[in-house]
Order: C-alpha cells, then structure tokens, then sequence
C-alpha cells in the first residue's frame, strides 16, 4: 500500500514539472503581433492603411464629433459672428498641448506625432517586410499610400507650427538625438513632403476600390497644400523659388484630376452636401459615407435644420463677398437693388450659391438671423417645426455624405496657382483657363427649389470685362481678388477660409473693428420678419445698424424703426491679435522636456 | 435518559429536519439543482455499552447550565476507554470506581474530574477565550496562534458573519480585520464590495487586489460564497504569511475555509432564516422651491432673465410655483397628472415654464424593500466518513421603483466529503455550485449615465407623472417601459483530494480542483414611447379640433372668461427610431475555467522536546481561460418580447479570450526552539505567463521569526496578569505579476472603422505599440514588526504590527518621452512606491460571576502610500495622480479665507461694486483684465483673484469665495502648476481612507444576547463632481441638493455656508469653485453597521421539541451613520464613478450618484438540531 502510494505521488510531480514549459506558454490573443508575416500579406498593409482614412477625411465627422468638420468645426474665421465677444486667439502659451485632438483656430493638428509614427513605422515595415513578397507595382503603390498620408500629416503640422521635427524614419524610445531634435526649418520640410507627394502621385493606383485612396484623390489633396505652401511662401516666407516650385506642382496635379476625365461638375450646389449618397455624383473624387444601420452617423445636419440654434452664423461681411447673377460685386452690379441686403433680395440677386447655402428667411435660430442649411437636403429644414423630426435631421443620427474633395476645389487651386504663378513670371492666365475653371462652377446646374425662387446662374467671368472691386486690397490683383472671392462663396463654413486669409497674409480680416462688416448680419425689417424679437426681454439688447451707421437699440417703444443691419445680441469685437497668431506656440511642458534633457525646442517665433 | 426517550428524540428530530429541509426548498422554489445531494442517513448510535465496573452517568454543561455536545470523556490512564456527551449534553461510561474523567472540548479550559464512586455527576467546563481560536489557518496547513510569527488576521465568524442581513462575506469582514480595507462604494445589490490589504495602491498597473481563496482555490467574486458554509476566514497580510501562495499573493491573501464535515460521531443540523426590510440609508434631502430660488439668483447675477433644460423658470415663475406651494402642496399628490394653467405654461416665445416641483425620490424610490435568507446545514461524522453539506438561498430586492424587476438572487449549494481508506489514505471530494442572478431595468446601456444619476440630474420642475393618462419622458417612464436585463453566474467547482499519512509525522496532500464559471448577460431592448417633455409644446384641442381654454387652475374655461388662456400639451412620441438604442436584443456569454492543482508534503520532526521542527514543500499550478463572445441584432418585431430571432435588423459581433498560467514550486521550514524561539523561512520558485519566456521565472525568498517572551524565565513576575507576550518580525518579497500579457509583445489592435463603403465598414489595424521587450516581475517586498499581548488570564488581547511594503520595479511608463515619439512612454520596471502603516486589534472577554457575559473587539488602522519613483524627468503637475514623491491620493487645492462681503468692496454711488480693469500697479500678472475694485484696509494693497475668473462673465464680489494668498506674491494663482512652482496650491486633503477602525461590543445573559458593532474611517476627503457636491454645479438644470439651495450667500444672508449662486455650467473647478479647503468632502464617518439583540430560548422548553438549540433575533444594518457632509445626499462611503458596471466612469464620475445605500432591518431565527 505504501509503495503504492509513494507511486503514485512520484507519479503526480512528474506530471506537474514535465509539462512546465507548455503551461506557461500563453501569449496574449486579442491584438495581432507584429511579427515579420503580417506584413507578407498585400490585405493587411490595407487594413494598416485603412486607419488614416476618418481622421484625414473626416468629412462630417461622427456621433457628436465636429473636428475638421464643416459648419460647427470650421467657425472660426472673418465670415462668422457669435453673440457677446467674439472668440479670441489664443494668447498665452499653453502648458500642455498634446492631445490628439485638433486646434480649431489653426484648423491643424496639436502637437502629436502619432501619425507621422504609423507612416514611418509603415515605410519601414514595407520596405523590410513586404517588399520581397509583393509585387513591384504593390509595393509602389502602398509606399505611395504611406508617403501620402505622411506628407498630408506635416503639411498639417507646418501650416499648425511652421518648423517642426522633420522624421524621416522610426526611432526608439532611447533615441534622444531624434526624439529631442529642434525644429526642421519649414522649407525643408516641406521639401520633403513635396518629394513624397511626387513619389504618391507616380506610384498610388488609378483605382484602388471604392472609397479608397486612388491617384485622383492624392492629385487633388496635393494642389490644396502645394497651393497652400506655395502661397505661404510668397506671401510670408517672399521665396519665389519655392513658391513657385510648390504652384507649379499644384497646378500639375490638379491638371490630372482635370485631365482625367473621370469628373465633372454635374449637380446643383445643395445636392453635394445633403444627398445620402454621392456615388454617382461626377464632382466627387472622395466622399465621406454614413450610414445608420452601422451606427456611423453625424449631427451636422441636425444644426441646419431649421429647429437647432447657430449660435456662429455667417456675417455681413461673407453676404457682401457674394457676387450678383452678372457676376459684378455688388458696388459694381448693375442688377437692380443689388445694394439691398435684406434677405428676399439677396436669395434672387446673388450668386446661386448663396440661395444653396442659406434659409430664405430671417431665422431667430441664427445668432445674426441668416441661418445655414447648406449641409443638409431640401426637405430637412421643411421639418423644423414637427414635435418630431426625422432621426436623418436630428440629434447625431444624420445620414448624409460629405464630398471630401470634390473638382470645383481642385478647379479653384489650379486656377489661383496659375494666377499667382502668373505674378511669378509665369504664363498669364487666359479667358480658356478661366473657362475651363471658374466658369465651369458658374454654370453648375440650379435645383427645381432654387429656380422656383427666381435663382439665376451667375454669369461667366470675362478676363477682358473683370469687374475691380473698390473694395479690394490694394496689394491683391484684380483677377486673385475674383478668385479668392469665388472660393469664400463655394467654401462657406467649410475647410478653406481660415487657412485661406492665413496663407494670403490676411488674418486682419479678423479684426472686427477694422471690419465692422464682421459684427453685423443682413438688413432686417425686425417688426415685419422677426415681430418675436419685439418682447420684453429684449429691450436694451436688441440693435440694428442704420445704413449710415447709427445704431438704434429697441427701447420697447420704437419697434417701428427696427429695420437696418441686425446686430448680433451683445456682439463685440475679440481682443486684439496679431502676427503671432498664424502659428501655434508649442507647449511648455515640451519646452521643459527638452531642457531637462539636456536639449532645445524652439518656441514658435514672437511667442516669447 | 432512556432509550425510549433517545429513539423518540431521534424521530421527532428527523421529522423536524424534512420539515425544515421541506421549508428551505419551498422557499427556493426550484429544487432539481440540489435535491440529489439530500440523502444523508440521519441516524445517530449512542448506545454503546461496555461490561466494567460501574457505569457512570453524567451531563457536560457550560457555565450558563447549556449542554455541551460532543465533549470528550476518558478515563485518566486509560485514553481508550471513553465516550462523548449526547446533544443534551448526557453520557455514560463504564469504568472502576475510583478512577479520574478527563473532559475536554475545544475552546474549553480541559477538566480532571475524581469518580469517587459516584454513579451521576455533572461538570461544568470552563470557557478557554485564547483556546477557541487558538489554531490558524495559514497557508497550506494550519498553525497554533501562539506560534505565528508572520502578520496572520482571523475573523470570528460567529460574532462577524452570523446575525447580519448582509449578502456576501466581503461586506461582513468590513471593520474586523485591521489593515483589511473594504469599500461598498455604493449600495447596488449583487455587487462586489472593493477589498485591499494594507493601503490602497500597491502597484499602477497591477491589480493591487488581495487574492481570495476558497479552500485553496481562487474564485471569480466573493459574492459566490455563502457566508453560511464558511468555517473559518484568516486574512495574510505579510509577505512571510502570504508568499507561499506566490504570484497573485502579492497583495495578500483571504484565505476562506469551508465546514468539513464533524470531527466526532455526530449529526448536527443547523437552519437559520432571515427576513430584511431596506430603505435608502441616508435621506435624500433635493431642493425644491429654494433650488427653484438659486437658478433665479444665478441667472440673474449675469443679466439674464431665464434659464431651464427643457422647462424653464423665471422670477415670475419662481414666485408663482411659491404660491402653487402653499395652494396645491397639501392636495396635489405627487402621482397626480400634470395639468396646464395650474402646472406650467408656456411663454411668448413658446418655451415651456414649469411652476409645480416634482420630488424625484417619490417616483424612483422603492421604501422598505424586502430581502430573505435561507440557509441549512447538515454536518457530521459516520464512521470514518465526515460529511457537510450546506444550502443557501438569498433573495434581495432593489430599491428602483419603477422598474418590473430590481433584484439580486443566490443559491448556493456544497458538499463535503472525506473518508479515511485506511491507516494511510483519507479521500476527499467536494463540490461548490453557486448560482447568481441580477435582474435590472434596461432602460440603456449607458453606465455613464443610468437612471439612479437622473434622480439628481434635473430640477424640481421636471415632471415625472403623468399628462392625460400618458406617461412623460423621464427616468422613471423609460424604466417603466424598460424590458428587464440579466446577469446570471453559474459557478461550479468540483474538487478531489487525498492526505497521504505516511507516517505519524509525515503527511502529502494532493488535491486537484476544477472551477467553471458561465456568465451571461442578456440585455432585450424596447422601444419607447412617452410624453415629450424635451421638446415644444403643442397646442390642445378638444375633439372639434378647437384650441382648449384653461384657467391658472387647469379648469377648462371658455375663451372669453377672465384669465382664461390658451391651453398646451406635449406630444406623445416614439423616442427610439428604428434601430437605434435600444432598439434591439444583445447577449454576452462568458466561460471560464480553471484549473489549480496543490501538492505538497508536511513533515514535523522532534529533535527534542526544545527542537522541534515542521518542514513542508509543494508544487502549485494554475491555468486559467476565459473566453466570451456577444451578439446583437437591432430592430425588435415585437417589444414585448425581444428574441434574437424576431429582430430583422442589423447584427454585430464580437469575442475575447484571455488565458493565464502560474506555475510556483515552494517550501517552507518552521523551527521551535524551546517552544519560545520561533522561526519560518519560506522559499517559492514561480513562473508566469505574463512575461517573456526567458524572465517568467524567479525566486522570492521570505522569513519571519518569533519570541515568546512570557515564556522566559525572567518573565516569570509577570504572571497571572500577563498571560502570553510575544514579539515578531517578518521579511520577504513575492513576485506580483497581476499585469496584461501583452506588456511584452508589439501589437496592433484590430478594430472596425467608421469609414463605410456603402454599408460595409473598413477593418483598421493599429500602429504597433512600443514595448520594453525585458519587462518582468514586479518585487513586492515587506518588512513588519508585531507584537501579540494577552492579559488577564486572556481576557485581553492586544496585537500590533508597523509595516512597510515596498513595491520594487513597479511596472510604470518609463522616462518622460517627448510628444515627437508619437506615441506614451512604454511599460517598464521602472517605478517604486511604498506603504507604511500600521495595524492595531484589541479583543476582550469576560464573564461575571452573576453569568453576565461581556465582549468586545476593536480593530484600528492607518496606511499612507508614497511614489518613490516614476517616470524621471516627467514635469510633476500637481493634479496628476502620479508624479515622483506624491503621496497617493492627496489633494492639492486653495486655502480658502472666506467668503467676500459688500464691505471688501469700493461701492459706487449705487451703492454696487465697481467692475475695473486691473492696473499692473493692482495685478502685475493680470493687468487689463477686469475685477470688482477691492478697498485697500490699513494700507495694506488688496489680492485680487483675476486668474480664478474662468467664465467670462464672472467676477469675484460680494458672496463669492476669497482666497489666501499663501506665497504672498499678491496673487492667487496656481505658478506653473507643478511641485516645483505651484503658486498658492497647497496640499489639502488625502482622498484614501485613513485610520480605518472597527468596534464591537456584545454581552449576553441567560439567553439573551446583544451586541453593537461600529465601522467608520478617521480621514478621508474628496474634491466632489457633480451635481451633489458643488454648488451652482448646472444650476440652469435645476437640481441640487437642500444643502446648497437653503445655505447660499444673498443679500439678506450674508453669514451663509456656500457661495452667492452662480450657473457653473458643469465645471466642478472653476470660479467660485476651484479646488480648495472650504468646500472639500469630508467624508470620515462612524457608522452603527449592525445592532443585534438575540434571545436563545431556554434549554428545558427545546428539548421537548428535540432542538438543541434555537436563537431569535431582530438586526439593525447600516441604521445609524455620523457623517460631516452637513446634509449633502451624498453618502460617505461613496466612490465617485464607481460602480459594478463601470468602475472608472460611472455616472461620468459624479459624486454621490449612483445606486443609494441602504440600510435594514431584519428578523432572523436559528435553530440547530
């Protein structure tokens, strides 16, 4: 019995320690190594790419997500006025600034590298891993993907911070020459970038699929920011060598969008923002899906539908950038009461984007009463009323596209590239050109709903006829002030017009008390369009502009004369700023890092 | 007694038994589980007889006449020749007539006892305090308490776990054990209570958790156990005691042993039963009217004229919902309709105004809920078999009034087995199954905000009744409509084992368990449709389509009458679009297994009387997966009743599947030198899974030493009043690997992205992360010094132990990395923090001569926590919870001095404050912003506090907060924020529970006993979130507590506690309300956890009904509770966002929020057979 069970016993520890090694083998299952042959498989570099998308196009983002997106993201810039004080820049020197969140008055990323990691960290995976297991043409294209994304990242971050870091491979968490290194000069990153965006443009497929990155897309994302830098560096940096060399690679590749074929501007304005669906819209090159089934929704179109209040709306200053139907602005229109701005007039007198952009009537809704519905269908608004809206025009469960880049935006780069180069001891620009840019957007065809309201096509630009704005910057030529107005009209509340005024040297714009245009909305009749305004509560804040100036409150008494330009309830002007605001300071908490280190980090210049 | 009388006895005892067994499954209504193990013969043989001398009856008792069953008779000289006394406490034995009984039983003093020819004789033994717990459970084995030499804790499970209505153990070992912290952070039934052993932190990515043993084998929750089966809890606070269980044993062990079956010939049958009745524990005390009052002063201060979410209130609405109050607050009941013109109406810019208050808690809250256990136990010996089984129901009920089901079910059912084969073999077999079902209103699957927040989350104005016999979108409508979600635990452990006797000396065990556990969590969604109290109103028309005139009574008037208005209604709508939250079904299923393995040998080796050693060695093994999947389908057919079949919409997917192993090899030596030199040393080798393969392996080495001093010699003087002194130390390291197994490897997460072609969604793979490829063990290394005092011939106990545990290479992000890295610092064994502190248990028993019985236990403990190192060179903000040398869990805020009064002010000619706009001469800082001028007293140049303005259109005046200028700079400010330059911030509060205590006190007397049990917590403070804790917290929703809406500064109450009102917007540190000492929670306490009075009825009047014993008792749980939160509904041992459905965010991290409290009162009744 006792031998048994000492047996048995030695029996039982044999059992235990052999398997010892087995037992602890156990590597976690959930996240996918990354192990040399996850990077052999062509579908995977896919998958790893597909990660950029939402966060490079984020179009109308999602849920209640508004970073990057129109209307509520994009509203901080000269044509938008809120209630009391405007919003400041920004005027200390934050502590921390690393969130990967955007900043919304740079219209850039903060501080985070996060994404340049994951295209380096996928350059080095492509060429250590996939390269020998993929084919030549796989290869180029998604090291042109890589390339791309990694060139849209720092053209995020320069036109953010100016110089910044320049990486151009992965480094450990050791590293601390890399990790510590000062400021890349500008230009040389944007060298860089310039180089990737020509390698992405020369390897990245023609097709690739469905809503996935083709060359037509890296065409058109690279004549935004070629023209983006291109400009910067003439107006800001005065290198006409790089200014020039950036246009002229933003005209090129906006030319092969152009020269493709594949698009066309077919649709009316409103119909790229509200349809549910833009696959067969030719002017799209990318768009943005939503779909509620999959629970992928946005709330933008919730606040363009007439119930949900704008408390950033579009200013007078945006309304008089419009031009009238025969394409003058309105000091040089001849068409009839083009110097009207009450709201009536101006649906049928402007421009058609204008009837596209904006509710045809004064809308308390509206911080300046003229409110937007520019990213939503014709029908959302008609439900402002209803105890119930429709779920696609409430809350976050809005269901319609987004055209991340669409041919009039690669059209308006093209054509001011051309422009500007023509300053630059470039070919002039010809009456062809403008008709193959500007007057192909003029003639984009009008809704049943816009004509029914007595909208009209504008008319084409003429070169030979342009129409000098007195109001022009005396600095800015004839034909770039047309073209810069053309896209503040095609771009209202979207991507552009912040980064637009930076690039051109013209942040001024935001000063309201040098614009006054800026704090005011359209000329109201407040006791025949707005009579609830006409109320108790409103007395001693209720103002409008006379034409003249004068400002009249509403004392309770004199409604009668409430007619003149609406003033935003308490509407004042933001403290003053200047050129430091083009670029963001970079936080303390770095600046210390890197002293603690035994390193430099430069401030971003006049924020000392 | 006769044998007719013991046959007799026997039957009415059976038959009490089926009755009772008969009872406990009526009650639990479903008896397939458990009716397989009821077949026990209960039979019990006490007639043995034996041709001797003379035969001698007597009856064991003990100092109160009671009969003591089971204690052991022997004849002096003669140990073979014996007996045990009966359940009446009776024996008989024959023997010469001249011969010495020896009688003993366990926690008695042991008697000899001269026959001297006597034929009947009675005894009365004496009770032995320090004997009844005088062996230990520790780990793998067991150990007299004299000889402990490592910071070991048992529980008095009669006195901590009996008579308390309480659902699980955790919650019972509150307050017993010093150095055991257990929180209830909020009162949600079914739910784990939070334990830690000795400080709050002992590891940032590890678990910091205690590991809970249930004879030997770790389980998933503690609420698994019922606290009827247990047997005994010891609680191993040191490395020395703890590391023979190696690497979950980091941060100590609840070592909980089970009943095992008798250890004499016997049968015993114990029942007991409990009845509970429970209600909020604190009174939830929610402005009305005043809260009504402190929206109107808020809105006013900044010029506007109204404010409100959804329903709106101005200052003519305020005076009318005064006036409403004195009309209709006697005679409008709360469930009573709403009613335009009386109720609200709606303004000229078709804003609803609200005039009626509604009191939330009148519709949310379920009073005196009822709760029952049942328990019954059936143990003994047969031969060489011992036996235990134990049944278990507990029923709770929530206290969610609007939902259909709000409860929390257990049963539980065990089975013990061993057999001795023979002279070397004993066998054992148990089994534990454990069933938990909660039942809960799905009113949404968001945990950030469930409907016990909405109980404080909008005003008094909200109404929650009803409007033309529809009800109106609220919580309380929504958890009407709700379906009634699940989580049920089946818990089942098999376990098989032998002790192997190899020789007097020399023992192996084996044994070998099997633990599964299946989870499920079913969550059927509805669709929902009510009043729409968030939008415009609509007009009311009557049948005709006519517009509905009303009076302010809510009397329908015709149009032209005097006052008569024109009458609104809110629309009925169906809330949940199609597909949308929670329009669909969803189930989670979760399986466990475990499997852990014990062998281990114990030798004990006598050198000599003064040598005697005890050596032991082992291999343990545990593997453990878990593996889960769920499922949902949107778009329900049919919402009254949701199945995954009749749902047509869009269906997801997802799973995980975790698994771990550990595998340890241990030893450990104990040494007695002339049993008063005490020595251990423990040696483990463990691997684990968590680490790469060429670091999952090392060593931790532990040793502990003892001395009695009472035993020396030279001690001698001391006695009787010193009956026992012993001193002890103890030094060890265990290795703590209780991180994620991915900490080694790069990875990428797969997930699906919301960039859509068409309706598909696009799979994303993430960067790789950043590893530190070495990463391995963290050491956590303990010293404690102890010493164990008992007096008075061991009525008084007194221990103490100073401890410091010191967590080397704690795996922490390493050095600061710059934002260039694109990417946090990696995980490495870079980081160290330490706790000190210190423990203190006092225990005391005594017995009057007159049978007065009193005792008491107190149990005091304090732990403080200390980063000693974290990421070097990282900028030490302050508000980060870690940094270099924080003290976990302090507070860095303001010191406030007071509140502003018109007199700190220059007044202008309106007798107002005058707004100016600083000078660099009055704020070098801040000049060009604006402040309220400040008068300049004795010359002296005033503070202005322009930085503490956060909103734009505040400014400090009279009634708000001033602060203290600590560094004197003539500003406050926060420097940098940082411990370097932290302005005027000052440490002023440490959230974790300090000097933790316990007090009970109990006495008994002819049957009757009481006893009173005190928990509390000396300090602890936590800066509030939320509604509850800061004033003006969203004073345009409306809700606040009485506290704030009946104590803020106005003009005519100029000495009040809080602030003048002002609508923080939703920010807990801003203006008025930045972190400081004025307005921190003090939220120490001394709650009366439990009273107890119990009644045993007399012994004469039970025997006739063969019950050998039977207690009733009435309970008082959590009734009384001393708090400083001057009223707040905020309880005080309440964890902001935590909760068992979302321990970092719930209720996004609002104070005081979630499921209250409560408290009960219970009637329960015992009887043992």
């Amino acid at each position: 019995m006792k031998k048994n069970i000492l047996t048995l016993f030695s029996l039982i520890l044999i059992v235990f320690s052999g398997c010892s090694d087995d037992v602890l083998d156990r590597p976690q299952l959930n996240n996918e190594p990354d192990t040399p042959a996850f990077w052999t498989q062509e579908s995977n570099l896919r998958y790893y790419a597909n990660e950029y998308y939402t966060s490079f196009f984020p179009g109308y983002n999602s849920s209640w997500g508004t970073d990057y997106a129109p209307l509520l993201g994009y509203n901080f810039s000269d044509n938008c006025v809120n209630t009391n004080v405007q919003t400041n820049f920004e005027s200390s020197i934050p502590s921390s600034r690393s969130s990967s969140a955007w900043l919304q008055q740079y219209a850039g990323p903060s501080w985070y590298f996060g994404w340049i990691r994951k295209s380096n960290v996928f350059l080095d995976r492509i060429e250590s891993y996939s390269k020998s297991s993929i084919s030549t043409e796989a290869y180029g294209h998604w090291s042109g993907i890589a390339r791309f994304f990694k060139a849209l990242e720092y053209s995020r971050l320069v036109a953010t911070f100016g110089d910044v870091p320049y990486y151009a491979k992965t480094f450990s968490e050791t590293d601390y020459d890399q990790m510590f290194k000062d400021r890349t000069p500008r230009a040389e990153v944007m060298d860089s970038v310039y180089a990737n965006f020509k390698y992405a443009l020369d390897k990245v497929r023609a097709n690739d699929g469905n809503q996935y990155v083709n060359k037509y897309v890296v065409a058109g994302f690279i004549s935004r920011w070629m023209l983006f830098e291109g400009t910067w560096q003439k107006y800001h940096s005065n290198d006409q060598a790089r200014a020039k060399k950036y246009l002229e690679f933003a005209r090129d590749a906006a030319e092969v969008v152009m020269n493709s074929g594949k698009y066309s501007v077919s649709s009316d304005f409103r119909s790229l923002f509200g349809s549910s669906d833009l696959s067969s819209n030719k002017e799209c090159i990318l768009f943005r899906n939503y779909n509620k089934d999959q629970g992928v929704t946005h709330c933008i179109a919730s606040y363009c539908n007439g119930y949900e209040s704008q408390t950033s709306a579009a200013n007078l200053a945006l309304v008089k950038a419009f031009i009238c139907v025969d394409g003058k602005n309105w000091k040089n229109s001849s068409v009839a009461k083009a110097d009207s701005f009450n709201l009536s007039n101006l649906i049928k007198t402007r421009d058609p984007r204008f009837e596209a952009t904006f509710w045809y009537a004064p809308k308390v809704q509206s911080a300046s009463l003229l409110y937007s519905c520019k990213f939503i269908d014709r029908e959302g608004p008609t439900h402002a009323a209803d105890a119930n809206i429709p779920a696609r025009y409430a809350s976050m469960t809005n269901t319609n596209a987004y055209p991340v880049m669409r041919l009039s935006e690669v059209l308006l780069n093209w054509i001011e590239a051309k422009a500007e180069l023509a300053t630059l001891n470039g070919v002039a620009v010809t009456q062809a050109d403008i008709d193959k840019s500007i007057n192909v957007i003029r003639n984009r065809p009008l809704d049943s709903e816009a004509i029914s309201r007595g909208v009209t096509k504008t008319a084409p630009m003429q070169l030979a006829s342009l129409p000098d704005d007195p109001d022009r910057d005396s600095d800015v030529p004839v034909l770039i002030w047309e073209i810069r107005r053309e896209r503040q009209m095609e771009f209202v509340f979207e991507h552009s017009r912040l980064l637009d005024i930076k690039r051109w040297g013209k942040l001024q714009y935001m000063n309201c008390t040098t614009h006054p245009d800026n704090l005011k909305g359209i000329w109201v009749n407040i006791p025949q369009e707005v009579p609830a305004y006409l109320v108790k509560a409103k007395i001693g804040k209720l103002q409008v502009a006379k034409a003249d100036g004068t400002i009249v409150t509403y004392n309770g008494t004199n409604a009668s004369s409430m007619v003149g330009y609406y003033i935003p309830e308490g509407a004042k002007d933001r403290i003053s700023f200047d050129d430091k605001n083009y670029l963001s300071p970079v936080a303390k908490d770095q600046i210390d890092l890197y002293t603690k280190r035994g390193y430099n980090l430069t401030q971003t210049p006049l924020w000392n | 007694m006769s044998t007719i009388q013991l046959s007799r006895g026997t039957f009415s005892k059976k038959f009490l038994t089926a009755l009772a067994v008969a009872f406990l499954f009526s009650t639990v209504g479903s008896t397939k589980a458990i009716a397989g193990v009821w077949a026990v013969n209960v039979t019990h043989d006490v007639s043995e007889s034996q041709q001797q001398a003379i035969i001698l009856k007597g009856t064991v008792t003990d100092s109160n006449g009671e009969p003591v069953i089971g204690a052991s008779i022997t004849e002096k000289g003669s140990p073979k020749n014996g007996t045990v006394t009966d359940i009446d406490g009776h024996f008989s034995l024959k023997l010469k007539p001249n011969a010495t009984l020896i009688v003993s039983y366990i926690g008695f003093q042991k008697q000899e006892v001269a026959v001297n020819g006597k034929t009947s004789i009675t005894v009365v033994l004496k009770e032995n305090a320090e004997l009844l717990e005088e062996v230990v459970v520790v780990g793998y084995g067991t150990q007299k308490k004299e000889n402990l030499t490592g910071a070991v804790s048992s529980v008095d499970i009669d006195k901590s776990l009996k008579n308390r209505p309480i659902a699980d153990v955790g919650r019972g070992l509150q307050g017993t054990i010093p150095g055991l912290s257990v929180t209830v952070g909020n009162g949600e039934i079914g739910s784990d209570p939070t334990m830690k052993i000795r400080g709050q932190l002992a590891s940032i990515n590890g678990t910091s958790s205690p590991l809970i043993l249930l004879d030997n084998v770790e389980i998933p929750s503690i609420q698994m156990v019922n606290p009827d089966d247990i047997e005994s809890i010891s609680v191993l606070k040191d490395a020395a005691a703890s590391s023979i269980y190696g690497a979950k044993a980091a941060f100590g062990v609840v070592l909980i042993t089970t009943k095992k079956g008798a250890k004499n010939e016997s049968v015993n049958i114990q029942y007991s039963t409990n009845f509970s009745w429970q209600n909020v524990a604190k009174d939830i005390k929610m402005g009305g009217i005043d809260a009504l009052d402190y929206t109107v002063n808020a809105f006013e201060r900044v010029g506007s004229s109204i404010a409100g979410a959804f329903w709106y209130v101005t200052r003519e609405s305020y005076e009318k919902s005064v006036l409403w109050q004195q009309k209709y607050g006697g005679t409008v009941k709360a469930n009573d309709p709403m009613v335009y013109g009386r109720d609200w109406y709606v303004d000229s810019s078709d804003r609803k105004i609200g005039v009626r208050t509604y009191d939330p808690y009148n519709y949310m809250v379920r009073e005196w809920t009822p709760s029952q256990t049942q328990n019954l136990s059936i143990s003994g010996k047969s031969g060489k078999t011992a036996y235990n089984i134990g049944l278990g129901y507990l029923d709770q009920t929530g206290m969610m009034k609007p939902a259909k089901h709000d409860d929390f079910k257990r049963y539980n059912a065990s089975l013990r087995l061993s057999t001795d084969i023979n002279k070397y073999l004993t066998v054992k077999a148990g089994m534990i199954y454990s069933k938990r079902e909660k039942r809960y209103a799905y009113v949404t699957n968001s945990t950030t905000a469930d409907p016990w927040l909405y109980l404080y989350r909008w005003g008094p104005l909200y109404p929650l009744t009803t409007e033309d016999g529809d009800p109106i979108r609220s919580p309380v409508s929504e958890a009407q409509q709700a379906n009634t979600a699940s989580q049920k635990y089946n818990y089942t452990n098999v376990n098989i084992g032998a002790t192997i006797h190899l020789t007097k000396d020399w023992t192996v065990d084996a044994d070998f368990t099997h633990a599964s556990q299946e989870f499920t969590w079913n969550r059927p969604g509805t669709i929902y449709t009510a009043k729409n109290a968030w939008g415009g109103a609509a007009a009311k028309l009557d049948a005709n389509g006519n517009r509905i005139y009303v009076d302010d009574s809510g009397q329908v008037v015709d149009a032209s009458a005097t006052g008569a208005m024109p009458a609104y209604q809110l629309s009925n709508v169906t809330y949940t679009s199609t597909g949308s939250n929670p329009d669909h079904i969803y189930r989670n299923s979760e399986n466990m297994e475990q499997e852990t393995a014990n062998v281990y040998t114990t030798y004990n080796f006598k050198l000599d009387e003064n040598n005697v050693f005890k050596a032991m060695g082992g291999i343990n093994r545990v593997t453990q997966k878990t593996v889960n999947n769920w499922s949902q389908i949107t778009q329900l057919l049919d919402i009254s009743n949701p199945q995954f079949d009749l749902a047509t919409g869009t269906q997801t997917a997802g799973g995980q599947v975790y698994w771990e192993s550990q595998l340890g090899y241990y030893g450990r030596l104990n040494y007695a030198l002339m049993d008063k030199y005490l020595f251990e040393a423990n040696l483990r080798y463990d691997g684990s899974s968590k680490f790469p393969t060429n670091l999952s392996w090392r060593w931790f080495p532990s040793f502990s030493a003892g001395w009695r001093a009472s035993e020396e010699k030279f001690m001698e003087w001391a006695k009787p009043t010193l009956s026992s002194l012993k001193m002890r130390g103890s030094w060890g390291t265990i290795g703590d690997q209780t991180v994620p197994n991915s900490m080694y490897v790069s990875t990428m997460g797969v997930s699906n992205t919301s960039w859509l072609d068409g309706s598909t969604k696009f799979v994303s793979v993430g960067t790789p992360s950043v590893v530190v490829p070495s990463i391995t063990w963290q050491d956590i290394e303990t010293l404690d010094l102890g010493v164990d005092l008992r007096m008075f011939n061991n009525e008084l106990g007194v221990s103490f132990d100073w401890y410091q545990r010191t967590t080397k290479n704690m795996i922490v992000a390493g050095a600061a990395v710059a934002n260039t890295f694109g990417t946090s610092a990696p995980n490495g064994n870079f980081g160290e923090l330490r706790t000190r502190g210190w423990e203190l248990a006092v225990d005391y028993n005594h017995r009057f001569s007159n049978g007065i019985g009193v005792n008491a236990t107190a149990t005091l403990a304090d732990a403080t926590t200390i980063i000693t190192k974290y990421a070097p060179l990282a900028v030490k903000t302050v508000s980060n919870t870690y940094y270099e040398g924080k003290r976990y869990g302090d507070i860095w805020g303001y010191k406030t001095d007071r509140l502003y009064q018109y007199s700190d002010f220059e007044l202008g000619s309106d007798g107002k404050p005058q707004l100016i706009t600083l000078t660099a001469d009055e704020s070098a800082k801040y000049a060009g912003k604006k402040a309220y001028k400040l008068k300049t007293v004795d010359g002296k140049k005033p503070v202005y506090q322009p930085y503490l303005q956060n909103s734009s259109n505040f400014y400090f005046g009279p009634g708000d907060v001033k602060f203290v200028d600590l560094n004197g700079d003539g500003e406050i400010n926060n420097g940098s924020n940082t411990t370097d330059d932290h302005g005027d911030l000052s440490v002023i509060g440490n959230s974790t529970p300090r000097y933790e205590y316990g007090l009970r006190l109990g006495a008994d007397w002819k049957g009757f006993d009481c006893s009173i049990f005190f928990q509390g917590v000396g300090k602890r403070q936590i800066w509030g979130s939320g509604f509850l804790a800061i004033p003006g917290y969203n004073s345009s929703d409306g809700a606040m507590p009485q506290t704030f809406a009946g104590d803020f500064w106005k003009d005519d109450r100029t000495d009040a506690f809080y602030p003048r009102a002002y609508n923080q917007g939703g920010s807990d540190n801003t203006n008025n309300m930045q972190v400081q000492s004025r307005y921190l929670l003090d939220m120490s306490y001394m709650r009366i956890k439990n009273m107890t009075l119990g009644y045993s009825l007399p012994q004469d009047l039970l025997k006739k009904a063969a019950i050998s014993k039977a207690r009733v008792y009435i309970a008082l749980e959590n009734f009384f509770t001393f708090d400083h939160l001057r009223d707040l509904p905020i309880d005080p041992e309440a964890v902001s966002g935590y909760s068992m459905f979302n321990s970092s965010n719930y209720n996004s991290g609002r104070t005081g929020v979630g499921t209250p409290m409560f408290k009960s009162v219970s009637f329960g009744l015992q009887l043992n057979f």
